[in-house]
């Protein structure tokens, strides 16, 4: 069997036997929301991390009960989830200060309080100066402080070494199995990457690296699964997980071949490394890597990121993600929508509720795109 | 050489059939219970006005919500693009169209040869659709065919919300409720939705030639109240603006036609060695060179 029928199958539940297994070992699972928490840090506090997700939700009718309809669907969809019991395999989550919304999403969990063992918040800063790099440091130090009284495990710097360490394997496997979508006929589809990716924060990392290995395997074997895509399409946003939503963004002969998005580019974006304090190399590359909108004073970098990329990757276009009510994104594709325009580059900014139907409007718009781009050729 | 496109809408389906580039005849009637059976009836009412049979049909284009569930279907285009090359085949002046439908808003700026260059679509909200306007009528008690004119006669428009189609119903049944004309909620309607759809077109920029298509441009206060708001004035297309989405598919089915038989051509002198390869603007697709027939 394809590696990439397991990565599909461990992407669309919400846990798995791997996590399972590690469970029953004596391994704490602990959820994480946001690619800018250090899963090194929980690794090393002998925890596996688990990725937050809305996989596997079934709406948001007890998640409306805390938060209005003016919030985004992820935040929703996920306390709806912790009500109904689904995340009780979890024995603590480290929330961030993301957006707001996920802000207030941590507020409400601790007054729900479901049985998803410790919360806390991470207080990541907003920026990336040298006093912002010292302050993340100092946060850093509080949750492996956290992390050892609750787990039990001293976070040691040799540790955080080792799962540093593994931790930057992980990104250089994503990077290389990334790299190899420049091809003219890419061995992974998007939608392929985004199973890989949930698949992947979603088992413990020893097991990742297994699977990403298999699937440069298969990729390197020749593995084209839909040939010489017509249109090559970067994407970026923010909450963007659903399978479904990425098959019709491949539709009409589109492929994604690379993007910016929490579940890519900004989970493998730049290693770590092994030299000097683990702690101060944490932050760096923690607020180093390619931002997220979030982060206040770096509008350009994620431009020319994004203007590299679609260079790098021969994309004929940029989709730009947004969930509802994202104050993130809002600000961002507007930006973004004139930076494109600028250079020339065709761009489609797409809103969507998480798991919400629409598909019709949806399809359509991007059908019309496409085809705009399609009279152009 | 005929060609058919039809278009199934949230409320109605339309048939469009094209002979030597000219409409031979069109049909609408209201949806069925499935897409397939809505194309299917529209399509035959056209092939019957038209006296052709379905065999007689070179290339059929399916557009519109539906689009993707019509089995009989050669190809299928998304609505904004139908809706543009029909608008522009009707009126080669056309550059810009405003298409409301029944549930959606579409605005779509057109190159010179009648193709997408830029779109803006409602989001779901469908406060500036027809959905809104038929819910309205009935609010008021007035068929749907009946809103436009009696706001015509108002000459003063009630404030209505243009938020959602919700909060406009609370705001008519409030002033229904003061007892005011139904003439002056009536334009308060129309002027809301014209809003709504100036606000969907100020996210392009819309280029001269600015025309009205769908079901709503029946509606002649929303006309009235968007020419006003946009400070343009539509013009005119040649075909029941309903139509265009179908007469548009027309359009591309048969220029899919075209395409399909010069690639055929260009396959068998490639086999042949002896002949060269044709290149250059006789390989060109053939542009739509719109229609100038009548409805039937
Ligand atoms: S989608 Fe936007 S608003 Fe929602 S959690 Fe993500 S960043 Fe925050």
């Amino acid at each position: 069997m394809s590696v990439f029928s397991e990565l599909r199958r461990l992407a669309e539940v919400p846990r798995n036997e791997r996590l399972a297994a590690a469970a029953r070992a004596g391994r704490p699972v602990i959820g994480h929301f946001c690619s800018y928490v250090p899963e090194e840090l929980l690794h090393a506090a002998g925890a596996v991390p688990y990725r937050m997700r809305a996989v596997g939700s079934c709406g948001t009718a007890l998640g409306d009960t805390y938060f209005s309809s003016a919030n985004c669907s992820f935040v929703r969809r996920v306390m709806d989830q912790g009500l109904r019991g689904e995340l009780d395999f979890l024995d603590g989550i480290v929330f961030m200060n993301g957006c707001d919304h996920n802000r207030r999403l941590y507020d409400n969990w601790r007054h729900a309080a479901p049985d998803t063992g410790f919360s806390y918040l991470l207080f990541v800063p907003h920026a990336g100066s040298p006093a912002c790099l010292a302050q993340l440091r100092l946060e850093l130090v509080k949750l492996a402080g956290f992390l050892g009284e609750r787990l039990g495990v001293e976070v040691t710097d040799d540790r955080l070494r080792a799962s540093i360490e593994l931790y930057d394997r992980r990104r250089r496997l994503l990077r290389e199995l990334a790299e190899l979508r420049r091809a003219p006929a890419p061995p992974v589809t998007g939608t392929e990457f985004l199973a890989l990716m949930l698949a992947v924060t979603a088992v413990p990392p020893e097991d990742a690296v297994d699977l990403i290995e298999r699937a440069l395997g298969e990729a390197r074997a020749g593995r084209a699964p839909v040939g010489t895509p017509r249109l090559r399409i970067f994407v970026t946003g923010s909450c963007l997980e659903e399978l479904s939503h990425l098959e019709l963004v491949e539709s009409h002969g589109a492929l994604v071949v690379a993007d910016a998005i929490c579940l890519g580019a900004r989970t493998f974006d730049r290693d770590v490394g092994a030299d000097g304090d683990p702690l101060d190399a944490l932050a760096r590359r923690y607020l180093g890597r390619v931002s997220c909108p979030r982060m206040m004073d770096d509008v350009k970098g994620r431009m020319a990121y994004t203007l590299e990329a679609v260079r790098a990757y021969a994309a004929d276009a940029v989709i730009l993600e947004k969930l509802e009510f994202c104050s993130m994104m809002s600000g961002e594709n507007y930006i973004a929508t004139h930076e494109l325009a600028k250079a020339g580059i065709p761009a489609l900014a797409l809103t969507r509720e998480l798991y919400g139907g629409e598909v019709g409007q949806l399809k359509t718009r991007l059908q019309a795109f496409y085809e705009k781009l399609g009279n152009r050729s | 050489m005929i060609f058919a496109g039809i278009d199934v809408g949230s409320l109605t389906a339309k048939a469009v059939l094209l002979r030597d580039g000219r409409v031979i005849a069109w049909h609408v009637e209201p949806v069925q219970a499935t897409p397939a059976q809505s194309a299917g009836r529209v399509l035959e009412a056209a092939l019957a006005k038209a006296r052709v049979r379905r065999a007689d049909l070179a290339r059929v284009c399916a557009t519109g919500y539906g689009r993707h569930e019509l089995p009989f279907a050669d190809l299928e285009r998304s609505e904004i693009s139908c809706h543009g090359l029909g608008t522009f085949t009707s009126n080669p002046a056309v550059r810009s169209v405003i298409d409301i439908g029944g549930q959606d808003c579409k605005v779509v700026v057109l190159d010179a040869a009648g193709l997408v260059d830029d779109f803006a679509m409602n989001d779901k909200c469908a406060a500036g659709t027809g959905r809104t306007l038929e819910l309205l009528a009935r609010t008021l008690g007035l068929p749907l065919g009946e809103l436009g004119p009696r706001a015509l006669r108002s000459r003063r428009a009630l404030p209505v919300s243009n938020k959602c189609s919700i909060f406009m119903e609370l705001d008519v049944m409030q002033w229904m409720h003061q007892g005011r004309r139904v003439e002056d909620i009536a334009r308060g309607i129309t002027a809301s939705v014209a809003r709504r759809v100036a606000a969907l077109a100020g996210k392009v920029t819309l280029r001269p030639g600015v025309c009205i298509s769908g079901g709503v441009s029946k509606n002649a206060a929303v006309v009235r109240e968007l020419e006003a708001a946009l400070g343009v004035r539509f013009v005119p297309l040649s075909h029941d603006p309903q139509v265009m989405g179908a007469l548009g598919a027309a359009c591309f089915a048969r220029l899919e036609h075209g395409r399909a038989r010069q690639e055929d051509r260009r396959v068998q002198e490639a086999g042949d060695p002896s002949e060269p390869m044709a290149a250059g603007p006789a390989d060109a697709a053939p542009a739509c060179p719109g229609c100038t027939g009548g409805s039937p």
